[in-house]
C-alpha cells in the first residue's frame, strides 16, 4: 500500500450548488516527482468524475491550469507535491467568475489582451521573407515572449482585485511592453498612448504579487516600470 | 469581475499624476530632513528659540518652505487620490476626492500666508 496524500478542492457547480465548498480526498503517492496535475486527474479518473478543472499540455508551456494552491497561484502541472504542506488547499484563481470547481470565466482577461493588439503592426509592405532582427533586437524580448497568459500573476494583483475593469493588470501590460520593446513593430507611439492612463497601466502599485506567482519566473512588475519610463523618456 | 470591458481610451493623465508623486516625493525627501535638523538642533540646544526664528524669518527658508508645503500637498493629494479611487468605487469618489482638493488647497493657502505674513 503507498502512501496516502490528503487534498481539500474547492467545489462548485452554480446549478446545483448553493455554495462553494472544500471537498477532501485521499490519493496514493503513486510515483516520484508526482504533480499536482497528477493527482487531480488520479481523483478525476478513479474517484469523482464530476471534477471539474482545465488542462492541456501538462508541461507548463499551454498556461491553462493556472489555479491557487496553498494561497499560491502556480500551474497545477509543474507544482510538485513534494514540498506542499498538506492537506492540499486547491481553488480556482481567485477575483475570477468560477464557471465549475477549478475552471474560471477568463473572458474579461483575453478581452483586455485583444485590447492592446497582441501581434505585429507594421506599414511596411510585407517583406518576401522574414522581418528581421539583430540577435540584439532579439535578445529585447527574453523575459516577455514566453508568457503563457495562465493568469497566475493578474488575479493575484490587488489592483486588478478592486480596479480590474480598467486595470490591465500583470499579464497583459507584461505582453503591451514585450510589443512596444520589439524592433519589428511600428505601433509604439500609438501602444504608449493607449496605456497613458492612470488606471490601465499607472494603477499598478508596485507590489510585486504578480512577479511572485508566475510559474515561469518572469517579471510583469519590471515590464511595467519599463512602459512607465518609456513614457517619462518619450515626455523629457 | 466584470466579464466586458468598455473601453474608453486613454485619459491621458496617468503620466502627470504619476510624474507629480515621484517629483513631489523628491522635494519631500531633499527638504523634510532640514526641518528634523532643525527641530533637532532645538531639542539638544544647539539653537534657542529665537536662534529657530532667525531661520525660519529669512527669505531662503520661506522660499523654501513654501516649497515644502506645496510639495506635501502635492504627494498627500495625489497619494490619497490614488487609495480612494482604489477602495471606493461609486459616485461618491468624485465628491470625495473634489473635497479633499479644497481642504487641502484651503490649508496650503493658510500655511503660506503664515509663511509670508510672519514678522515681514
Ligand atoms: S506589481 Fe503591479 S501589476 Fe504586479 S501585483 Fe503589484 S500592482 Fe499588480
Ligand atoms: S507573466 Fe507569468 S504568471 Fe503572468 S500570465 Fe505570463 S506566464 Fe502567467
Ligand atoms: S497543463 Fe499546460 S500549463 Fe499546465
Amino acid at each position: 500500500m503507498s502512501k496516502m496524500l490528503q487534498i481539500e478542492i474547492y467545489r462548485y457547480d452554480p446549478e446545483k450548488d448553493a455554495e462553494p465548498y472544500m471537498q477532501a480526498f485521499e490519493v496514493p503517492l503513486e510515483k516520484m516527482g508526482m504533480k499536482l496535475l497528477d493527482v487531480l486527474n488520479y481523483i478525476k479518473w478513479h474517484l469523482d468524475g464530476t471534477l471539474t478543472y482545465r488542462r492541456s499540455c501538462g508541461e507548463g508551456v499551454c498556461g491553462s491550469d493556472g489555479m491557487n494552491i496553498n494561497g499560491v497561484n502556480g500551474l497545477a502541472c509543474i507544482t510538485a507535491i513534494e514540498g506542499l504542506k498538506q492537506p492540499i488547499k486547491v481553488r480556482p484563481l481567485p477575483s475570477m467568475e468560477v464557471i465549475r470547481d477549478l475552471v474560471v470565466d477568463t473572458t474579461h482577461f483575453f478581452d483586455q489582451y485583444r485590447q492592446i493588439k497582441p501581434w505585429l503592426q507594421s506599414k511596411q509592405p510585407t517583406p518576401e521573407h522574414e522581418r528581421l532582427q539583430t540577435p540584439d533586437e532579439r535578445a529585447e524580448l527574453d523575459g516577455s515572449y514566453e508568457c503563457i497568459m495562465c493568469g497566475c500573476c493578474t488575479t493575484s494583483c490587488p489592483s486588478w482585485w478592486w480596479n480590474g475593469d480598467r486595470f490591465m493588470g500583470p499579464a497583459v501590460l507584461l505582453q503591451a511592453d514585450r510589443w512596444i520593446k520589439d524592433s519589428r513593430d511600428e505601433a509604439t507611439g500609438e501602444r504608449l498612448d493607449q496605456l497613458e492612463d492612470a488606471f490601465k497601466l499607472y494603477r499598478c502599485h508596485q507590489i510585486m504579487n504578480c512577479m511572485e506567482a508566475c510559474p515561469k519566473g518572469l517579471n510583469p512588475t519590471a515590464a511595467i516600470n519599463h512602459i512607465k519610463r518609456t513614457l517619462l523618456n518619450r515626455k523629457s | 469581475m466584470v466579464k466586458k470591458t468598455h473601453d474608453l481610451g486613454s485619459a491621458h493623465s496617468g503620466f502627470k499624476d504619476w510624474y507629480w508623486q515621484r517629483l513631489s516625493a523628491v522635494v519631500l525627501a531633499v527638504l523634510l530632513p532640514g526641518v528634523f535638523i532643525l527641530l533637532w538642533s532645538v531639542y539638544i540646544g544647539a539653537l534657542d528659540q529665537f536662534g529657530l526664528l532667525d531661520w525660519l524669518d529669512s527669505f531662503v527658508s520661506r522660499l523654501l518652505h513654501t516649497l515644502l508645503i506645496v510639495a506635501l500637498i502635492v504627494h498627500a493629494y495625489m497619494g490619497l487620490k490614488v487609495m480612494i479611487e482604489d477602495y471606493v468605487h461609486t459616485g461618491l469618489r468624485v465628491v470625495l476626492i473634489a473635497l479633499m482638493l479644497v481642504m487641502m488647497s484651503l490649508f496650503g493657502m493658510w500655511w503660506l500666508a503664515l509663511i509670508w505674513a510672519w514678522g515681514g
